[in-house]
């Protein structure tokens, strides 16, 4: 187990994703990461987390010019029903207190979560992302997949709030013409800042000195064969967000369709009211007081839009997923074919 | 009054110690009370212990004149008192003279005859009550006690008081009884006729009618009875009528009608009305009959069917009016009366409903109860046999239903066993075997024929022909069960007929499905069982029982309402039973379905109730071995699953599930031998759905040996998957074996079909949410390519997986 915690944090392989999308106006470009924080995170999910169950933690760090460095983190204890009555943000305070005290980073910038399957865009992320970064401005929220780090690489992604979508979070407005209007779509909700990670030169040196006395690290996971395991899981999930796309289009269906009908109504409504009022004008009558039409036709409630934004991201998440893992898979397919023929 | 009774003790006490001057002055004292209480006198007729008082008194003061040793003997004052006494005696009794005269008379007779004591207390509480009314009754019970000779005497000196007894009833009135008990005789002679003084008690205007049935020396005939009848009848249904009293009065009247034989026709009428007061005594619908009560109907019908059966020539009907009616005993002319004989037995069995729905099923008081389901039968048969003869096919058909009511839903084990060819070990058993006459089904056959043939109303038909089922279907005649449910249309028209019916029609087909499932027929079981499990109110649907709802649903009136609609519980079908059946046909169904169609997107449920308990299974947090039936087929089924017939075997059948359901069936051995083979082949199926993906080829020898079913067996159930496109794989005759296809698509492959049909669906929609943005309608395919962009995409990269796991 060692050896796999290891692999990560040695020099040689700094996992670091490019993204694509990061906008300039953002006051964090770029992510360093002690891998201290990453064994830390690991750690707790090894320990803690099973299952779809995830973890969370407080990142701890400082922003240097447009970097944000990670030096530190701990935890969020693991609820119970039994103590319901913890204080959560007491505890940060505390754990932050004390840590100033051995003079550690003790400055807020974020949290992480685990997640399964690369599940994670929901309405909770947004709304807790939203609350860090509307008070701490740089904060970031990492994400880690304990199953793909599990198949050989590791999988850690640092997402912030576009601004656009931190201003539709400020007016909640999620109707469709807000989000119309805000120009945004799910692609444009998060981004993705790109992470180093960084180790002090003493780690380095111990690193090389470990590797060199330990046997051969088994590093299988990573020519891993087997892929419809995985597939499926992925499959299943991706198909259980489809039928809510399904649901929340119906409804949406359901809805301008009513809303139409709606307006047909209160058009007509009007039209006879206007040809009323001038046959009554012909005739010499006062006209018929203009009423408010709007409280005769309550608009039906507009379903909120957001979740099917949320839906969208988290399907299109899925889709990079899968397709990372075919064209990987792929690849190796072919590289075990040529292997085989090879050996005959 | 109780001043006279105390004034006559004393009198007397000094009669006995011959104190004269007490004597004299509690004498004057006596005439001066009397003269007080001349009012009420007048009122209520003499007083009977006055007059007794004082012609024992002048007797006892003629004595004494007359012996003149103890008149010497005496003190001066005693003489003097003595003398005076006598004189005012004799004066003051000549006011009295009939009285006395006539008590004297009585006394001395009595003396005269043999039976002395008998006669004295007879003719003391004559005198004493004043009931010359009963005087006649009394003399009949009197002349057939006592000996002839005695008896004759007596009744010519009776001859002779009655006439002279007879002026004198005009002024004497009765009196209440309470102030008759003076003395011991009295009594005793009250003892001796309870029956005609009972109906003295209370203070009701009936009671007048009751006391003196009727006026003395009236001639009893028919007319009179019937007069009095109506009478009676009148009273019926007023407030305040005691109603056990009526009942009495009615009983009485039976009696004297029986007494002076006044004929049958006349009894009849009197039974009819004492049935019918009998039915009237509780004026609640919801109440039941007390057990006397019944009892007292119980006898009262049979009475009157045996005089029904005895006289050939009274005719009964409720056409015959009052006028019409016939009584009177004239030779050659039929009896007619007016009533009708069917509505009172039909009452009755529904009073006996009543009863038993009223009773703890748990006591042994319904056992004591249900005893008299026999005498109901009975009675029941007597009357189609009555009707038979005389009724018209009406109330034939109306009495066949009842008798049908009563057979139907009983098990004929003799008949079973006669079937089993199984006779009777010992003599005796099979000498009651004969006597039990034919099988209930032919008599189910022979009755429900004749409805079927002759009934014009539509509901006794289909009660029939629900009932004809439930035996054809109790006694696991299938096939006649279903055809007779299948051509009487009875399930397209239900819906129409009463609550009763419905009743009735839905433990029909809740033992036709259990029926059916005897016979191994699991998809008709679970087909006709199914409308009644799904509902979850089985218990409510076959009036077994009411379910707990919040009273806004129901008010005080429908629950009663519900609650005489109930079953009794004799009747009852075993709801445990049915459920099992019900689930374990499921399962049956069910386990093998979702093997065949684990990845169906579009899977529909065969039986909700089924998935609905497994799913109870799946969210035990802890799973222990199963304790209710429910979780025996639920352990079942997860075992049939696997394909694993064994442990499914021995998680359905075994003792617990024996004992809860299996025994309940008359033919347990033959139940559990199908469901094992139904067991077995099902397992088959499943294990073959669920694992034929991971053999190339098997051979049948190895299902054979795994399954323990007949090579043939195994052959036809592959062979009709095979045909039924259900398995894809083909038969090797010479090896016997399995041969695989494998072209069903893995989990992997079905699970990006299932995608690929679901984004289908969500394109759709998301086609109609444009086309009413644009207001065309089929816009899709001309529109940019915008829209289908994402979903193109991920259906091109899961074709990638797809062929990639292909090439694997």
């Amino acid at each position: 187990m060692a050896t796999r915690k290891e692999t990560p944090s040695t020099p040689t392989a700094p996992m670091a994703s490019t993204s694509p999308g990061a906008t300039l106006d953002s006051p964090v470009k770029q992510i360093q990461i002690e891998g201290l924080v990453v064994l830390k995170m690991i750690k707790h999910y090894q320990e803690e987390g099973q299952g779809s169950e995830v973890v969370q933690g407080v990142l701890l760090g400082l922003v240097v010019e447009d970097r944000l460095e990670i030096t530190n983190c701990f935890p969020f204890p693991q609820h119970t029903e039994d103590d319901a009555d913890f204080d959560e943000v007491q505890y940060q305070m505390e754990m932050m207190r004390s840590l100033r005290h051995v003079n550690i980073d003790h400055l807020h910038v974020g949290w992480y979560q685990s997640t399964y399957y690369g599940s994670f865009v929901s309405r909770a992320l947004l709304d807790s992302q939203f609350s860090y970064q509307h008070a701490i401005e740089e904060s970031v929220v990492l994400i880690y997949d304990p199953i793909k780090t599990a198949r050989g690489s590791l999988s850690l992604k640092a997402y912030r709030l576009t601004p656009k979508l931190m201003e539709i979070c400020k007016e909640k407005d999620f109707s469709a013409e807000g989000l119309k209007k805000a120009l945004i779509g799910f692609e444009h909700m998060f981004e993705e800042v790109p992470i180093v990670i960084k180790n002090s030169h003493l780690i380095n040196v111990l690193m090389w000195e470990l590797e060199e006395k330990c046997t051969v690290a088994d590093k299988h996971e990573l020519l891993n064969l087997s892929s419809s395991n995985h597939l499926e899981k992925s499959l299943q999930l991706l198909m259980d967000r489809v039928d809510d796309m399904s649901q929340d289009i119906v409804k949406y269906n359901t809805y301008s369709r009513n809303l139409s009908k709606q307006q047909q109504q209160k058009h007509q409504y009007i039209q006879r009211r206007q040809q009323e009022n001038a046959q009554r004008q012909t005739r010499g009558e006062t006209p018929l007081p203009e009423e408010d039409v709007s409280k005769m036709f309550k608009p039906p409630q507009p379903p909120p839009r957001m979740d099917t934004l949320l839906i969208a991201g988290q399907i299109n998440n899925y889709c990079q997923n899968v397709k990372e893992f075919t064209s990987q898979n792929l690849g190796k397919l072919f590289m075990a074919e040529a292997l085989q023929g090879h050996n005959s | 009054r109780s001043e006279l009774t105390n004034l006559i003790k004393t009198i007397r006490n000094a009669m006995k110690i011959r104190d004269m001057s007490k004597c004299l002055e509690e004498f004057e004292q006596l005439c001066r009370a009397f003269l007080k209480s001349k009012t009420i006198v007048d009122k209520e007729g003499m007083p009977p212990f006055y007059i007794r008082l004082l012609s024992d008194l002048e007797d006892y003061l003629n004595q004494l004149w007359e012996d003149k040793e103890g008149k010497k003997k005496m003190n001066k004052n005693n003489a003097k008192a003595l003398s005076t006494l006598r004189q005012k005696i004799r004066k003051y009794n000549r006011d009295y003279e009939t009285e006395i005269a006539s008590y004297k008379e009585v006394r001395l007779f009595a003396m005269t005859t043999q039976d002395g004591r008998f006669l004295v207390i007879c003719c003391c509480c004559f005198l004493a009550n004043n009931t010359y009314q009963v005087f006649g009754n009394i003399f009949v019970t009197f002349l057939s006690q006592s000996p002839g000779d005695c008896g004759n005497r007596m009744h010519e000196s009776f001859n002779g008081r009655h006439t002279s007894e007879k002026k004198k009833e005009d002024r004497k009135k009765r009196h209440k009884r309470k102030e008759r008990v003076e003395e011991e005789a009295e009594e005793e002679a009250q003892e001796e006729d309870e029956g005609e003084w009972e109906k003295v008690k209370g203070g009701v205007p009936l009671v007048k009618v009751g006391n003196q049935m009727f006026a003395k020396g009236t001639e009893i005939n028919t007319t009179v009875v019937v007069k009095k009848l109506n009478e009676i009848l009148q009273a019926r249904g007023k407030k305040g009528t005691d109603r056990a009293a009526q009942i009495e009065l009615l009983h009485a009247l039976a009696n004297i009608s029986n007494e002076n034989i006044l004929g049958e026709g006349i009894l009849v009428k009197i039974k009819f009305n004492i049935i019918a007061s009998l039915y009237d005594y509780n004026p609640n619908l919801a109440a039941f009959m007390k057990a006397d009560m019944w009892k007292k109907c119980l006898d009262c019908i049979d009475e009157l069917l045996d005089i029904l059966f005895n006289n050939n020539n009274i005719f009964i009907g409720e056409n015959i009016t009052e006028d019409s009616e016939n009584l009177a005993i004239i030779d050659s002319q039929p009896f007619r009366v007016r009533g009708c004989i069917l509505t009172l037995v039909e009452r009755m069995d529904e009073e006996f409903t009543k009863i038993m729905q009223n009773t703890d099923p748990h006591s042994q008081e319904y056992v004591d109860n249900l005893k008299d389901e026999g005498r109901v039968c009975g009675i029941i048969d007597r009357l189609l046999g009555y009707l038979e003869t005389k009724g018209s096919t009406e109330e034939v058909c109306r009495v066949y239903l009842r008798r049908i009511m009563h057979t139907y839903y009983k098990f004929d084990y003799k008949a079973h066993r006669r079937a089993l060819g199984l006779q009777g070990e010992t003599k005796s058993e099979q000498d009651a075997e004969e006597s039990e006459g034919e099988d209930s089904a032919f008599i189910m056959d022979r009755l429900c024929k004749f409805i079927y043939a002759k009934d014009r109303t539509d509901r006794i038909r289909t009660c029939a022909i629900l009932c004809h089922i439930y035996h054809h279907a109790l006694h696991s005649r299938w096939y006649q069960a279903r055809d007779l449910m299948l051509m009487s249309h009875l399930q397209d028209n239900i819906q129409h007929a009463d609550p009763p019916v419905q009743i009735l029609y839905n433990r029909t087909m809740v033992q036709l499905g259990i029926c059916a499932f005897r016979q191994g027929m699991i998809k008709d079981a679970h087909n006709a069982l199914l409308d009644i499990q799904s509902s979850g109110r089985a218990k409510e649907l076959l009036g077994q029982g009411l379910l707990m709802r919040n009273m806004q649903e129901r008010n005080a009136e429908q629950e009663k309402i519900e609650k005489r609609r109930q079953v009794p519980f004799h009747m009852h079908i075993n709801l445990e039973l049915l459920e099992c059946v019900y689930l374990v046909s499921a399962m049956l169904l069910e386990i093998p379905y979702m093997a065949a169609h684990e990845f169906d997107a579009r899977r529909r449920m065969i039986s909700k109730q089924f998935h609905h308990q497994l799913r109870v299974g799946e969210r035990q947090p802890l799973l222990g071995p199963p304790e209710s039936m429910r979780e025996h087929v639920v352990a079942a089924s997860k075992s049939m699953k696997m394909g694993d017939w064994r442990t499914c075997h021995s998680f359905i059948i075994n003792e617990k599930m024996n004992s809860k359901v299996w025994d309940l069936f008359p033919e347990t051995q033959c139940v559990r031998e199908m469901l094992v083979r139904k067991i077995q082949e099902e397992s088959l199926r499943t294990y073959l759905f669920t694992y034929s993906s991971v053999y190339d080829s098997i051979s049948m020898e190895t299902l054979k040996e795994m399954f323990e079913l007949e090579l043939p067996m195994v052959h036809s159930i592959i062979s009709k998957m095979i045909i039924n496109e259900e398995l894809m794989a083909s038969l090797d005759q010479p090896t016997q074996t399995v041969v695989m296809h494998r072209t069903e698509p893995t989990s992997l492959q079905n699970m990006a079909l299932q995608l690929a049909e679901k984004l289908g669906g969500l394109v759709e929609n998301n086609e109609r949410v444009f086309d009413l943005k644009q207001g065309v309608y089929g816009g899709y395919f001309n529109r940019a390519f915008r829209l289908d962009q994402m979903a193109p995409q991920k259906y091109f990269d899961v074709n990638l997986t797809i062929s990639s796991s292909h090439d694997r």
